[in-house]
């Protein structure tokens, strides 16, 4: 599908490609890219999808120097603001609501909920993007040897594929977490209940259970290229495998790799919800979408707003890069174009 | 906390309560007086819901204070027991139930005789005997075997001490090592059984109502671990099969062989015809059930406390079903004098506790009421401890002056070790904030499934541990002895109890005081300057007194929370419309 692009690169037809968005007034010097951004630029949806993922990115690089500099505050109690009366919940509407608290505070404690999420965010996305590069880098790596190589290289690494999906990942995730986390902790600093041990094991074990379906497309992916003229030329000069995979193949694989990043991105945002809510993964009082998520589903009825934003902020992280990939994917590839 | 655990429950006795319902704001309190005060009558199904599995169903294996309740009214029953009334005084007050009367001391407390009713068999039809008693007692002793639970009887009973392992000289029916030395400190003539301690024990009978390590045991029906959730019964009703599931419950029908003549209506009314134990729903699903009130929830009582994001719901109609009373368990921190021997230190962490902000953070005041000692209030002889009254929120300048003073290195590190749950992690957040103020630098070290285990292991590297406990019966003899006499708890191995590695001679000559004292005035006494001991020694820090807050179904009856139920729901009176 979309390996169409480089190749195109050099047999020079502009624009030749150009279905529904590409610019067709200019006929000369378009590269594939270009075209590419073209068509997503078209399209709305995509573009308002990019530009929240964007905002998401910033907020959390910005959160710890925010926190740094006080203007968040995810950590303060401020326990006049709940009643001791009710279990905590907050004294006012919509979860104590008010300028100093934009989001409200959470019941019992009175920590405030914008700080909290926002810091949240930093490290939702820290372990989302980890794991995500590390599926991402193992799968890739595994997938372009698997397709070139063919034989009994190919064989092995596709059953060793098949074995790896047939893991019940979470619950192993579970099962092990005890010493897995144990384990971490022994070579990382900070021990078994700091955030940096549980986040590395989560981000681990996504990451090392991630892969094989990476690994498969970009498998199929290398199997067309690995047929084109360079790739023969190269063999013929002589060039050392690794120079194959990495020089030759590799740069042709860009359009999949970014496809399958801002997919998988999304579904490892929802998994680290997912786990947190089963007890794996960072621990409060560091915050995480998934562990404010947790702790505030008890509250849906109670004080329902403090359980509505974390959960619509994952919900909008995960469907704008959902759409954001189907964007990419449809720029790069004009053919899956609705 | 959410997760009540093993030692938190052990209290068997509940104490007495200064109110069996506590006062709280907000209308949505519950009074006493709702439809399940109406007398109930016989016949129909209660469904009991309950959280965490029991560990142990084998009477002298069970501690937690819902397991002795809840099988003291319907499966075992022991000499005497606590009747069913609110009234602490009436309730703490044992009375006759397999014994003719509530038993005769001689030598000053350390001869005691009771005499057994006849006419009382087991479920299929043989008499209870004064052998099964003294086969009940023996089990105690087999250590390797029937363990968790209380093991007062090794302290007491008249048998030599093993001089190298420290552990009395007879081992249990099961390897039957020194069974002569057994068979004389307990005798059996005829229908009366002669108990002979080798220190007093004034307080005798409270620990055989409280606690189910007297009752009687039937030896062929004996299997040692096997019979872990084996219930072999005596009361108004059996198990239906022979084993309590863990994981699942049981349920449990009437006994054909109960004779309701040789019973008191003050201990046990025995009114529906089944009751259900359904272990394993979450508290937040037995909450939406109980609010719902549909079908058998309408039936239900259940041993898990309203979760406190559920409070807002308890209100209007469902707060007739709600009840709130203090329960006999208070909430506490120990420093490690491993790690904290500076006893400066140790008073700069109690200066900085905020027990305030743990509170609300856990709920507030529908979940705890302040404590100003590690013995519960409702405790015979309780007095504040001067060490731990006044102001609770914790004065983090106060503190960080401490530190200055002991000229230690600042931000001193230390870990906090707890059991984890949503409310407590939020709790330990709250508590972090005052002592980083003050100049500690807090990790907290929430724990997951094992917790006691960890803290036991004299290697743990806390620095300051959670615990939380009740009296087993309503004396203070049976709080501070326990989880600070360093003799009986610290061994290589383990801390026992005494999370904190505290010892003090001064503390244990106190105790060894109270514990041969004759007269419980005097035994009261001790205990209350051996607490004062520990408030000087910082060797705990008090939180709070857990509440019980509880709802049941519409269709429950005689609804109480005893002192004898240890605030639990109290089996005893209770029925069902039907």
């Amino acid at each position: 599908m979309t390996v169409q692009a480089s190749n195109l690169q050099s047999e020079q037809m502009p624009g030749s490609t150009g279905g529904s968005g590409g610019d067709t007034a200019k006929v000369a010097g378009q590269s594939p890219t270009r075209l590419a951004i073209g068509r997503f630029r078209h399209d709305k949806l995509s573009m308002v999808s990019f530009v929240v993922v964007v905002l998401y990115m910033l907020a959390a690089l910005a959160a710890p120097f925010l926190v740094k500099f006080g203007v968040l505050d995810p950590t303060t109690f401020h326990q006049e603001l709940t009643n001791p009366s009710t279990g905590g919940i907050p004294y006012g509407k919509l979860g104590g609501v008010s300028w100093h608290h934009p989001l409200g505070v959470e019941p019992g404690t009175g920590r405030d909920v914008l700080s909290r999420l926002w810091y949240g965010v930093t490290f939702s996305l820290a372990i989302a993007l980890s794991a995500t590069l590390i599926s991402i880098i193992v799968g890739a790596v595994l997938g372009i040897i698997s397709g070139f190589s063919g034989g009994w290289m190919d064989s092995v690494i596709g059953r060793f594929i098949d074995l790896t999906l047939s893991f019940p990942v979470t619950l192993m995730l579970l099962a092990l977490s005890a010493i897995g986390i144990q384990l971490v902790a022994n070579i990382l600093p900070g021990n078994f209940s700091d955030p940096l041990p549980n986040g590395a094991y989560v981000v681990l074990v996504l990451g090392i259970f991630g892969w094989p379906g990476i690994a498969r497309i970009i498998r199929g992916q290398v199997l067309t290229v690995r047929e084109r003229e360079f790739v023969d030329a190269a063999v013929l000069f002589g060039a050392s495998k690794s120079r194959i995979y990495f020089k030759e193949i590799l740069p042709n694989l860009w359009a999949p790799l970014l496809v399958t990043f801002t997919l998988t991105m999304p579904a490892y945002i929802s998994a680290e919800a997912a786990l947190s809510y089963l007890g794996v993964g960072i621990h409060p009082p560091t915050p995480t979408l998934g562990n404010i998520l947790k702790g505030s589903i008890n509250y849906s009825s109670a004080d329902f707003f403090f359980f509505f934003t974390p959960a619509f902020l994952i919900m909008i992280i995960v469907v704008s890069f959902n759409l954001l990939g189907d964007g990419i994917r449809d720029a790069l590839d004009p053919k899956t174009a609705r | 906390m959410v997760n009540y655990r093993k030692r938190l429950l052990a209290g068997a006795v509940a104490v007495a309560m200064s109110g069996a319902l506590a006062a709280c704001g907000g209308g949505s309190s519950s009074s006493n007086t709702n439809s399940s005060d109406q007398p109930g009558t016989a016949g129909g199904t209660l469904q009991y819901y309950i959280y965490a599995p029991f560990e142990h169903t084998d009477p002298q294996r069970s501690y937690l204070g819902v397991e002795m309740t809840n099988f003291s009214r319907t499966v075992y029953r022991s000499l005497v027991a606590f009747p069913i009334s609110t009234d602490p005084k009436v309730s703490n007050t044992p009375v006759p139930d397999l014994a003719t009367d509530t038993g005769t001391s001689s030598e000053g407390g350390k001869v005691w005789k009771f005499t057994l009713k006849d006419g009382v068999k087991w479920e299929d039809g043989k008499p209870v005997t004064c052998e099964d008693f003294k086969y009940g007692a023996s089990r105690v002793f087999a250590t390797d075997v029937i363990t968790g639970g209380p093991n007062y009887l090794l302290t007491y009973l008249d048998i030599p001490t093993d001089a190298k392992t420290g552990l009395p000289a007879y081992d249990g029916p099961y390897k039957g090592d020194g069974q002569a030395l057994f068979d004389k400190a307990i005798t059996c003539d005829g229908n009366t059984i002669t108990y002979n301690f080798k220190k007093p024990w004034p307080d005798f009978p409270l620990a055989v109502a409280g606690l189910h390590m007297m009752d009687p045991y039937r030896q062929d029906k004996d299997q040692g671990a096997k019979s872990n959730y084996q219930i072999f019964s005596n009361g108004p009703y059996m198990i239906k099969g022979d084993m309590w599931n863990k994981n699942k419950g049981a349920v449990f029908v009437r006994n054909p062989n109960y004779d309701p003549k040789t019973d008191s209506t003050d201990i046990r009314k025995a009114l529906p015809d089944e009751i259900n134990f359904s272990v394993g729903q979450t508290p937040e699903t037995i909450y939406d059930r109980l609010i719902a009130d549909n079908g058998d929830d309408q039936y239900a009582v259940t041993s898990s406390r309203v979760p406190p994001s559920y409070y807002t719901q308890i209100e209007g109609a469902v707060a007739d079903r709600s009840v709130l009373v203090k329960s006999p368990y208070v909430d506490y921190l120990v420093p490690n004098f491993r790690n904290m021997p500076d006893p400066k230190v140790r008073e700069a962490l109690k200066t900085a506790t905020n027990a305030t902000a743990w509170i609300n953070a856990g709920g507030g005041e529908k979940a705890y009421g302040p404590a100003e000692s590690i013995v519960s209030s409702s405790v015979v002889g309780y007095q504040p401890n001067p060490a731990f009254s006044g102001p609770q929120e914790g004065d983090p300048a106060a503190a960080k002056k401490l530190l200055e003073e002991a000229g230690v290195k600042m931000p001193y590190p230390i870990t906090f070790t707890y059991p984890s749950s949503d409310t407590a992690d939020k709790q330990a957040a709250a508590l972090k904030e005052t002592w980083d103020a003050a100049g500690f630098s807090t990790t907290l070290d929430g724990l997951g499934d094992t917790y006691y285990d960890v803290i036991q292991k004299p290697t743990k590297d806390s620095d300051v541990i959670w615990g939380g406990w009740g009296a087993d019966w309503p004396s203070a003899i049976t709080v501070t002895p326990p989880l600070f006499d360093s003799r009986i708890n610290l061994t290589a191995d383990s801390d026992g109890q005494d999370y904190g590695a505290y010892k003090s001679d001064k503390f244990n000559a106190l105790v060894d005081q109270a514990q041969s004292a004759s007269s419980l005035d005097d035994q009261t006494k001790a205990l209350q300057e051996a607490d004062k001991v520990l408030g000087e020694d910082t060797a705990y820090i008090p939180l709070e007194a857990a509440n019980f807050y509880w709802l049941h179904g519409s269709k429950v009856t005689g609804y109480m929370n005893t002192p004898s139920s240890s605030s639990y729901p109290d089996l005893g009176p209770i029925g069902v419309e039907h």
